[in-house]
């Protein structure tokens, strides 16, 4: 009777504990889909397998952080920080603060400090259409504009985004609206300066087939209506995001050919036209390419693996422009010597394929901002 | 096995809840279509054969009834197993037409009159084509089944700038009104930010219409993002969804149509359709759509036959 009890007490025990077991099993199943991105300063592995040149500056969760020497270092607070930009002489840095109802612009400090606040957009309380919505700020090369996409004029349900530059040192009320959006497109977005004066910058519109395309344009001059520059690049080929190379005569930009896809997509610039383009990176959702300051390389976000969060990659630039192969040895034939008969003719080198590089993800577990364009000094 | 009951138990529950409803189809009214089609529900579908849903999304905030909510999203999606294609077509919410309940209005209004029975009796009528199976999914609903699969990937088309976006979400005063600035390009989106770049449609210059384009993209993007989901994470998701959903399928059918959803994985099969002119213009009362049915009907019958 005892055995017989024991026995059962035994057999109740090992049915909670696999039950148990099985529960816990089940529940570690878990796809981590939904697992929440790490801060890039907690990556595993550290990003020190790959060092980028210069410091990276970057968004994530509404914190900037910095990548310099294989490191991350936060900089601000998760509190709304984005689209980080650097001044020309790379001493500080122009960002967007923004909550559901406005952004503004600051000037921080190289480490994250705030050192001024630039806009003033938070209007009215509970009126949101006095409130408004600064981004992508951009210095000029000298340092003293500052330019912006900036949500302003409005025209009731109309809300849309125009480029402005105003002194980086006045207000708002000091600005010079650059460009004429088109309506009920969501506007003209990211400005550029360029080293020869004017902009190149994305303006949204609808192409022939209906559709809202990005084009990049470029103006030179504040835009009387009617008469605000050109566009560089074909509605079908949906291009934005534009990076202007380090030595000006290149420029890196992201296509989708109105489809769900993003190639990274380079062409040659000359201070007014693009050349042909070419498509580098053509099987990742590609965004905010960011030209290397010594050159060698495109940084730019992309998933990990499959749809997820947005990580950090590196295009080497062998990768898009790959060095001239090195001419084959032709066997010189030398006068002379014991045999004066004719010379076997060389056998030709296979040619050699050049190596496929390809980008290397600098990030695993991140989830870093992709409408956050990346800031690069060198 | 007990372990096993123990955790799946909470989703077997809500997904017992959520499915097989029962649908009560009303007696059809004449209609554009009504020559066209038997509007009297016929057997399910086999998997293997092509199928129709009928996607219904509704505003399901304190300014509604439970029960008497519009759908603000309706999108007719067929299936065809066979050539692993789907085709997509977005009805507008103000289309102004005959409903199953009786009289014309708004096709968005059939459902909160009658229910998924009416919204589908009004689609089936007017458009001849047979639905076999609905789903309907609340406002947050859906923004926890984004957050559910933790988020999609979407090349939003343009920045989605709104001034007078509906603040009835986590919001204690579901008439106030909030600011929208989606910005454009590829990025994951988590829930709340793609509802609003689904649900905004003042900065549009096709409004209902461009917005129904940014749902068939999340809808993909959702489908997409989908196939990583491994059975572990359903109790997670079943737990976000937990009345916000509904639909008629039954649990036996959800488990045949899981592998045939992962099996379409060519993104040129997906067919995505919106009604814009000619098949559409304004003028009719209320501010709402007046249908040209002979083009309407031309293109169902194309893609729905």
């Amino acid at each position: 009777m005892i055995a017989r009890f024991f026995l059962g007490v035994g057999l109740c025990a090992l049915m909670l504990v696999s039950s148990f077991g099985t529960y816990v099993y089940v529940g570690g199943r878990h796809s981590k889909v939904a697992a929440p991105a790490e801060k890039p300063t907690a990556a595993s592995p550290r990003p020190t397998a790959f060092r980028l040149p210069g410091t990276l500056y970057l968004a994530q969760s509404g914190a900037i952080y910095s990548l310099s020497v294989g490191r991350f270092h936060q900089l601000t607070p998760e509190d709304g920080w984005m689209q980080p930009s650097l001044s020309p002489d790379g001493n500080y840095i122009v960002a967007v603060k923004r909550n559901d109802f406005y952004s503004d612009v600051y000037a921080l400090g190289r480490f994250g400090q705030v050192v001024r606040q630039v806009t003033n957009n938070a209007g009215r309380p509970y009126d949101t259409t006095s409130q408004h919505w600064s981004f992508y700020p951009r210095l000029s090369p000298d340092g003293g504009t500052l330019w912006m996409s900036y949500d302003e004029p409005k025209y009731g349900y109309d809300a849309l985004f125009s480029i402005w530059a105003m002194p980086i040192g006045g207000t708002i009320r000091q600005a010079k609206l650059w460009t004429n959006s088109n309506d009920y497109t969501g506007g003209d977005i990211g400005p550029i300066p360029l080293p020869t004066g004017g902009i190149m910058y994305t303006k949204y519109s609808y192409g022939p087939d209906g559709n809202r395309i990005g084009q990049l344009w470029i103006t030179t001059r504040p835009s009387p209506y009617g008469a605000e520059g050109r566009a560089l690049t074909f509605p079908g080929e949906d291009c934005m995001e534009p990076s202007l190379s380090p030595d000006g005569t290149q420029v890196a930009m992201i296509c989708t050919y109105e489809k769900q896809i993003s190639q990274l997509t380079i062409a040659s610039w000359n201070g007014s036209s693009l050349g042909p383009r070419r498509a580098v990176i053509t099987d990742q959702l590609v965004a905010q390419p960011a030209w290397a300051p010594d050159g060698s390389g495109i940084a730019y976000l992309a998933p990990g693996t499959g749809n997820g969060p947005f990580q950090l990659w590196f295009l080497p630039k062998d990768a898009y422009n790959p060095p001239a192969p090195s001419p084959t040895p032709v066997p010189t034939p030398t006068p002379g010597g014991p045999y004066n008969g004719p010379l076997p003719s060389p056998t030709p080198a296979p040619p050699v394929a050049p190596p496929v590089i390809k980008p290397i993800q600098i990030t695993m577990n991140s989830g870093f901002d992709a409408t956050s364009p990346l800031a690069w000094a060198g | 096995m007990a372990g096993t009951l123990a955790y799946f138990l909470p989703s077997a529950k809500l997904a017992w809840d959520a499915t097989g409803q029962v649908v009560s189809i009303p007696s059809p009214t004449p209609s554009p279509a009504s020559d066209l089609s038997s509007p009297s529900p016929s057997p399910l579908a086999q998997p293997k054969d092509a199928f129709t849903v009928l996607l219904l999304g509704s505003d399901d905030d304190d300014k509604f009834y439970a029960e008497h909510v519009l759908t603000q999203s309706m999108i007719l999606v067929r299936v065809v197993p066979s050539t692993h294609s789907v085709t997509m077509l977005s009805i507008p919410r103000d289309l102004y037409v005959p409903l199953s309940t009786g009289g014309t209005g708004k096709i968005m209004d059939a459902y909160s009159y009658g229910g998924a029975g009416a919204a589908i009796a009004t689609v089936q009528n007017d458009f001849g084509v047979h639905v076999n199976d609905y789903i309907w999914i609340g406002l947050l609903g859906l923004i926890k089944l984004i957050d559910a699969i933790g988020g999609i990937d979407v090349v939003t088309s343009n920045p989605v700038v709104d001034d007078l976006y509906p603040q009835d979400i986590f919001s204690s005063n579901p008439y106030g009104y909030s600011r929208v600035a989606v910005l454009p390009g590829p990025q994951h989106l988590d829930g709340i930010h793609a509802m609003q770049y689904v649900r905004s449609r003042h900065g549009d210059l096709e409004s209902d219409i461009g917005r129904s384009k940014r749902q068939q993209q999340v809808l993909i993007a959702i489908r997409q993002k989908a196939k990583q989901v491994s059975p572990g994470d359903v109790p997670n998701i079943a737990a976000a969804l937990g009345g916000e959903i509904k639909t008629n399928i039954g649990l036996d059918r959800v488990a045949q149509l899981i592998p045939l959803a992962a099996s379409f994985d060519n993104p040129d099969a997906i067919n995505s359709l919106t009604m814009s002119s000619p098949l559409i213009h304004g003028g009719c009362p209320g501010g709402s759509l007046c249908p040209n049915w002979s083009a309407i009907l031309a293109l169902v019958r194309q893609y729905f036959p």
